[in-house]
């Protein structure tokens, strides 16, 4: 048996399986600059699939005539006439009003009693471990279970809520929150805040403990109260979460309309309407899914309008 | 010894098995026929219903599994254009006549027209109880049971103040007011003004001579005589104060509830309630029932089926088993009993067991003047998302009865242009 | 500037007692560092000097004020932590004068004051960064503006140093001492380096276990340390601790260890009760030269380390290891027999029972 010496002029001839080998060929690919996008693929067809297909689906479908219960009408394109229509409905602008009402309070409530659950469970007391898990039991609960529970708690005729203000002399009789367009909203809100507060007192605990004590050492030795302290150290610092938290928040309650589908379907009357409601029951209960596909365009762009806005001015991008 | 196959011969075995199994009988695989059932049912007693048609129908056809979905009504039309559009349709679907029209236009039913004329049972039902779920003569599915409208009353406190039993809204509304004592919590109407309340409103306009639909097939509202339909219906709250103070937000577990607890004197619902309400007062003494009462223009009583129809091609067969089982007299009182919703089939409605109670009659009554709803296109969207909340601005005050009808005009013209 | 009394200081969490009748008395202008390993209640005792943490007992004065109940900020106390504890979210400036602006310092006012401090630092052109932007050594220059800037009677500072790389301590320790001598404001100083005690203190506290074990100047501390742990934990290399019997020798008293024997004339202390007894001598590695002396120890060497201007040898006398220090001359061999004198007078003599100075 003779003995080859194989150097770099000389290399080894490549066997016929050599040449087919795939683990080769994948070998020589990962050395090339083509192996970063051949990783990215996957995930780059999944968003494709899942997310950017759905979307400008969504976008074509505002264009066009697409109502189901008259497959007479067919499906051409409208260019804008349901935008059009918007422009001149106004329950459209009854639904955005009540929009931003919905949002705006829902949220202020939901920060503030979430930022003072947050402060009072991070004071580290004995029993705060378990109040911590038991304020997040709201949460919790599904949007349909937690409205049906409060549409009978604040029921007229049963609700303990009317109960206990009868009985406390805050209320003379049995009061009918969602009967009365002046109180409907209020109650609506407040159902949500109780709900989603938790999502606030559980990313803001997560902020405080990454504030050092030491701060608030030094802030006592400085001069500053508790409430300086709180304005001047706990919300600056927790600035970046606060804005993530209000903006998941935002987007969560402009798209979904089950809490107020179940505690007052947009009414009385159309005094709690608001967009995701209105589009939900345009697609769903008047089939017409050309308008609701344009309403959702407008939510869409508001929501992107926010977004943008709303991270512009908290310069949570600066430093 | 092992036994060695090669391709070859494994399959022809295959091939083999895959010819055998297509000679032999049916019922050899009588365990893989499973169906399941997309309803609407949802109260204690609907539910109860239910369980004893399915356990009816398993002594029946032990090879037939029925699996039953419960849809909530809010979301049945959302769930169902999502099956549709996805390609995973139910097997068997209870359709509400309200509905037919739209699901019939988005092509989710399966003409059913040649099963049902060889039916067997086909003679135990009027031809009328078909007319909901025909379009241009074909037939799409099997009534099930008979939402028969009707109203319970506070038969106690009707005998106590002397007041005889309504015939016409006029007494009705009289009865109401009389019988309100708001230092007793007492009211006289239970008025439906939130879910579910859209079609009373409608069968009101319709009473005022007002009808949606017409009879040569046209659709519009008589504007004069609903404006006086929707003066006198929520009339009932902000003139006379005879209705409790929530109803823009009760819908059907509310005014239940205030009947059962002695808060209201008078609803207005459908014979599937009867159980529910008996099961706290007492039926004859405490709670009678009546007709509804006729309008100035004409009595509109509706007289609704409940339909069961085939909505996947490929289960049609399994599926008709258990579709036209709803038609055995059996099936029908056993549903009746746990619930109080009539047979639809004439058959069954002369049972005893439903002739002989006379709580019964004046549902029996009004099988006979009984009309159905109104069904077109977009009807049920243009009842609940303009009728209903244009009604209840009304009720709070937000609207006058013109405002509130010219909008329901106008959304009734954009529905059906 | 003030004096600062500590009488009787007591602190306990549950039945753990930290820190056991602490009495100290700072004199005005004085700096006072709190000297101990950790875990020996020197944080704690200054965290109820700056009032953040109640005491279990006992009152802090400063000036001639009792402060047991009045809220840190009250006590014109400045404060710098080991954490610099910066507010990330404001700038330099805002840094430095926000004790002036919770106490509504006008704004005019305190521009002035923070100036004048940040010259005083040399931070000046840093006034507009955010923390987040400085060097360590910044921001511990940050953290004491922000502390001398309000001009408070008595300075705190938590192991201000030992955040700071090598050669960073070494520059801010001076810079600290410069600060004091020109200021004049009492300090109250943690730390676990003996240092830094060293250096800045005019007084230094020793503590271990929550007690006090000796409260003195430092030079008094290195040269007569009250016990053992004292002896031990002050100086580098540390001290040489050499057992045996104390003997009367021709008039002088002698320590007899093993074989060998080593006069101890000139000794500072009254040790006539212990001759007879055993008790340990505590000698210094510095106070070692080579050749004979008054005291003679002789061994074979065992280690040499050389650091440039000295040379660490580590005798073996008689089966105990010895360190001295010796000039960078005449390096011996391993293993060859060496004789060293020692400065006799240096030496100290501890009690093996209690561990303390005789």
């Amino acid at each position: 048996m003779s003995r080859v010496l194989y150097t770099a002029a000389n290399p080894p001839a490549r066997s016929a399986w050599e040449a087919i080998n795939p683990m080769r060929m994948i070998g020589e690919l990962s050395e090339t600059r083509y192996w970063m996008y051949l990783l990215l693929l996957p995930s780059a067809l999944l968003i494709t699939a899942v997310v950017l297909y759905p979307t400008l689906y969504g976008i074509q479908l505002s264009f066009r005539e697409m109502r189901l219960n008259r497959p007479a009408l067919g499906t051409d394109w409208v260019l804008f006439k349901h935008y059009a229509r918007m422009l001149a409905d106004p329950i459209f602008w009854t639904a955005l009003r009540n929009t931003a009402v919905w949002v705006t309070s829902s949220i202020a409530l939901e920060f503030t009693v979430g930022l003072i659950a947050a402060l009072a469970l991070n004071r580290n007391l004995p029993g705060t471990k378990v109040l911590a898990v038991l304020i997040l039991v709201p949460y919790f609960l599904p949007n349909v279970v937690a409205g049906h529970m409060w549409a009978l708690m604040l029921d007229p005729r049963l609700g303990v809520i009317n109960d206990l203000l009868v009985k406390t002399g805050l209320l003379t009789g049995y009061k009918a929150w969602f009967a009365d367009p002046s109180t409907a909203m209020a109650a609506a809100i407040i159902v949500e805040a109780w709900h989603s507060f938790p999502f606030f007192t559980l990313l803001i605990m997560a902020g405080l403990k990454g504030i050092p004590t030491d701060l608030y050492k030094a802030a006592d030795i400085d001069g500053a109260g508790p409430f300086a302290q709180l304005r001047l150290i706990t919300l600056p610092m927790l600035k970046t979460i606060i804005a993530a938290a209000v903006i998941l928040r935002v987007i969560g309650l402009v798209n979904s309309p089950d809490l107020l589908l179940i505690l007052t379907n947009g009414g009385p009357g159309r005094a709690t309407q608001v967009l995701s409601l209105y589009a939900f029951q345009t697609a769903y209960k008047d089939f017409n899914f050309g308008y609701a596909g344009a309403l959702s365009v407008v939510m869409f762009i508001l929501l992107m309008g926010f977004a943008w806005a709303y991270i512009r001015l908290s310069k949570v991008n600066q430093d | 010894m092992t036994t060695n196959f090669s391709r070859r011969s494994v399959l022809k075995l295959g091939g083999g098995l895959l010819a055998a199994s297509a000679l032999l009988p049916q019922h050899a695989f009588a365990q893989a026929k499973a169906i399941n059932y997309w309803h609407t049912f949802t109260s204690q007693s609907e539910q109860a219903g239910l369980d004893a048609v399915l356990a009816l129908f398993k002594a029946a056809h032990p090879d037939i599994a029925v699996t039953p979905e419960n849809i909530p009504n809010p979301e049945f039309m959302a769930k169902v254009t999502a099956a549709v559009v996805s390609g995973s349709r139910p097997s068997v679907t209870m359709v509400a006549s309200e509905r037919f029209k739209d699901l019939l236009a988005m092509g989710a039913l399966i003409d059913m027209t040649d099963r049902v004329a060889k039916w067997e049972r086909r003679k135990d039902f009027d031809d009328k109880r078909f007319e909901s779920i025909s379009a241009d003569g074909k037939v799409y599915g099997v009534p099930s049971f008979a939402f028969v409208d009707w109203m319970y009353y506070r038969k106690d406190w009707f005998d106590e103040a002397g007041i005889a039993v309504p015939t016409t809204l006029a007494e009705m509304r009289d009865a109401a007011v009389k019988l309100t004592n708001p230092s007793k919590g007492r009211y006289g109407y239970g008025l439906r003004g939130g879910p579910g309340g859209q079609n009373i409103i409608i069968n009101i306009m319709e009473a005022f001579g007002s009808p949606v639909l017409h009879a040569d097939g046209k659709i519009g509202l008589d504007r004069e005589k609903a404006i006086q339909a929707i003066d006198f219906y929520a009339g009932l709250l902000t003139k006379d104060h005879a209705v409790p103070p929530s109803a823009a937000n009760d819908g059907y577990r509310q005014i239940v509830e205030g009947f059962q607890t002695g808060q209201t004197a008078m609803i207005y619902h459908h014979t599937g309630s009867y159980q529910d309400i008996a099961s706290k007062l007492k039926p004859g003494v405490e709670f009678g029932t009546m007709a509804i009462p006729a309008g100035p223009a004409t009595r509109v009583a509706r007289l609704a089926y409940a339909y069961n129809t085939i909505t996947k091609q490929e289960d049609a067969d399994t599926a008709w088993q258990w579709i036209k089982f709803w038609g055995e007299p059996d099936a029908a009182v056993a549903f009746l009993e746990k619930t109080g919703y009539f047979p639809a089939s004439t058959v069954a409605a002369q049972d005893k067991r439903i002739v002989g109670n006379p709580m019964y009659k004046a549902a029996a009554d009004t099988l006979g003047f009984g009309i159905p709803q109104p069904s077109f296109p977009g009807a049920a969207g243009w009842a609940e998302s303009s009728v209903l909340p244009n009604f209840q601005r009304v009720l709070i005050g937000q609207a006058t009865p013109e405002q509130a009808v010219d909008e329901m005009i106008t959304a009734l013209a954009e529905a059906t242009n | 500037m003030a004096t600062l009394s500590i009488k009787g200081v007591r602190k306990s969490f549950g039945s753990v007692e930290v820190l056991k009748n602490i009495d100290i008395e700072l004199e005005d202008g004085g700096f006072l560092v709190l000297l101990g390993p950790s875990g020996c209640g020197k944080s704690t005792l200054l965290s109820i000097i700056a009032g953040l943490e109640p005491g279990s007992g006992g009152d802090i004065v400063i000036g001639e004020r009792n402060v047991n109940n009045v809220h840190p900020k009250d006590r014109n106390i400045a404060m710098v932590f080991q954490s610099y504890a910066l507010y990330p979210t404001m700038a330099v400036r805002r840094n430095i004068g926000f004790g002036l602006e919770m106490r509504k310092v006008e704004a005019k006012e305190r521009d002035a004051a923070v100036q004048r401090a940040a010259e005083l630092l040399q931070i000046e052109h840093l006034l507009d960064r955010k923390p987040g932007q400085l060097s360590g050594g910044q921001r511990q220059r940050v953290a004491m503006g922000r502390a001398i800037v309000r001009d408070p009677d008595l300075f705190l500072f938590d192991e201000p140093l030992s955040n700071l790389d090598a050669k960073l301590r070494v520059e801010m320790r001076t810079e600290i001492k410069r600060l004091h001598d020109r200021l004049g404001t009492s300090v109250v100083y943690v730390t676990h380096d003996q240092i830094e005690a060293m250096t800045l203190g005019t007084k230094v506290a020793v503590m271990k276990g929550g007690v006090i074990q000796q409260l003195a100047d430092p030079q008094t501390i290195y040269e007569k340390p009250a016990n053992m742990f004292v002896a031990g934990f002050i100086g580098s290399p540390t001290m040489n601790f050499l057992a045996g019997t104390l003997e009367q020798m021709d008039g002088a008293l002698a320590l007899r260890h093993g074989g060998a024997t080593l006069a101890l004339p000139g000794l500072e202390q009254d040790a006539q009760a212990f001759i007879g007894k055993q008790v340990v001598a505590g000698i210094r590695p510095e106070t070692f030269y080579p050749g004979q002396g008054q005291g003679t120890l002789s061994g074979t060497v065992d280690v040499v380390e050389p650091t440039g201007p000295d040379t660490m040898v580590i005798l073996n006398v008689g089966g105990q290891l010895l360190t001295a220090r010796l000039g960078s001359r005449g390096r011996p061999k391993l293993g060859d027999t060496m004789t060293l004198g020692v400065d006799t007078a240096a030496i100290n003599l501890f009690d093996p029972e209690s561990g303390n100075r005789i």
